[in-house]
């Protein structure tokens, strides 16, 4: 892309980024959450990715952390809901009795495991949704 | 240090997205939080904002950037009135003219190049820092203006606002 594109997208990046963050860390708060929240994350890679080109994007981006990071969101959501097996799965334990996020409703330490589970998720979309996008960009040539 | 622009620029958008949590003000959770995930992207993102971005921490150009805003606003104002009447009464006189500038920086071509498309009239086609020229598309270019000398009849002032803005 051109020289105006590729210096808008590093000043706008950072921005994408941390409103994803946002709208990831309050998804028991406000609109949002894991999902919407790393497909948004995922849109600054998109845009890293498009406006830097293929060659760049090899530089920065690193198949075994992506992928290892994907296993990782999920393994916390399933460790989140492990976490009131005594009762049942997914069982709010953290809310009910537990040591931290269970403030007053509406503040950001709320919701029990809520936002730990926005976080993986978020985690998941956004290196699972970057790793398929950049392998479709990755695809070996046009024919065949 | 990038790490620190992007920080900054990261955090200053999570406090104002944050901003009611306590009171008007912003309660000490989010503040932290919005430590955690700042320092997170700075540090994700310290190799894309650019080597020299730190320059745009300093608190004397922040005050330009706002002195810019009326300048660019009242120059938007008089092109939408000018392309209003192009509008109605039909004359125009299009095509792509070659603009000299005299800029160093990327950040200068794109302040200029996004201030000249704000601009109605004016759509920024392509720059070109290996010929120090843009390319823009005037929707009505004035007899003898199809090769101009500099950025004055093309952008008005604003090349010497982005040369001081992205310096």
């Amino acid at each position: 892309m051109g020289l105006i594109v590729k210096t808008s997208a590093r000043a706008i990046i950072p921005l994408i980024g941390i409103f994803g963050a946002y709208v990831v860390s309050h998804g028991h708060l406000t609109p949002g959450g894991g999902f919407q929240g790393g497909a948004t994350i995922a849109g600054a890679g998109v845009l890293f990715l498009v406006a830097f080109g293929l060659s760049e994007m090899r530089k920065h981006y690193n198949k075994h952390l992506y992928s290892a990071l994907e296993g990782l969101g999920g393994l916390v959501f399933l460790g989140a809901a492990m976490l009131g097996i005594g009762t049942a799965f997914f069982y709010n334990t953290l809310w009910h009795n537990g040591p931290i996020l269970n403030g007053k409703p509406g503040t950001l330490l709320s919701a029990g495991f809520l936002p730990i589970m926005n976080l993986a998720v978020g985690l998941k979309v956004f290196t699972g949704l970057v790793s398929a996008l950049v392998a479709i960009a990755m695809y070996r040539r046009w024919k065949s | 240090m990038p790490f620190i622009a992007a920080f900054v620029f990261a955090y200053i958008l999570w406090l104002i997205l944050t901003a009611g949590s306590k009171g008007l003000l912003w309660s000490t959770q989010e503040l932290i939080a919005g430590l955690i995930f700042a320092g997170i992207i700075g540090y994700t993102t310290k190799d894309i904002i650019g080597e020299k971005s730190t320059r745009f921490l300093n608190p004397i150009r922040w005050l330009e950037w706002i002195a810019y805003i009326p300048v660019l606003f009242w120059g938007m104002v008089k092109a939408n009135f000018h392309v209003a009447w192009l509008v109605i009464t039909g004359k125009i006189r299009p095509g792509i003219v070659r603009v000299p500038v005299d800029l160093e920086e990327d950040a200068q071509y794109t302040i200029l190049g996004n201030s000249i498309t704000l601009t109605p009239g004016t759509l920024t086609i392509d720059a070109c820092p290996k010929e120090k020229a843009l390319y823009v598309h005037w929707i009505d270019i004035p007899e003898g203006m199809e090769r101009p000398e500099s950025s004055e009849p093309v952008a008005g002032p604003f090349e010497k606002w982005a040369r001081r803005l992205g310096k």
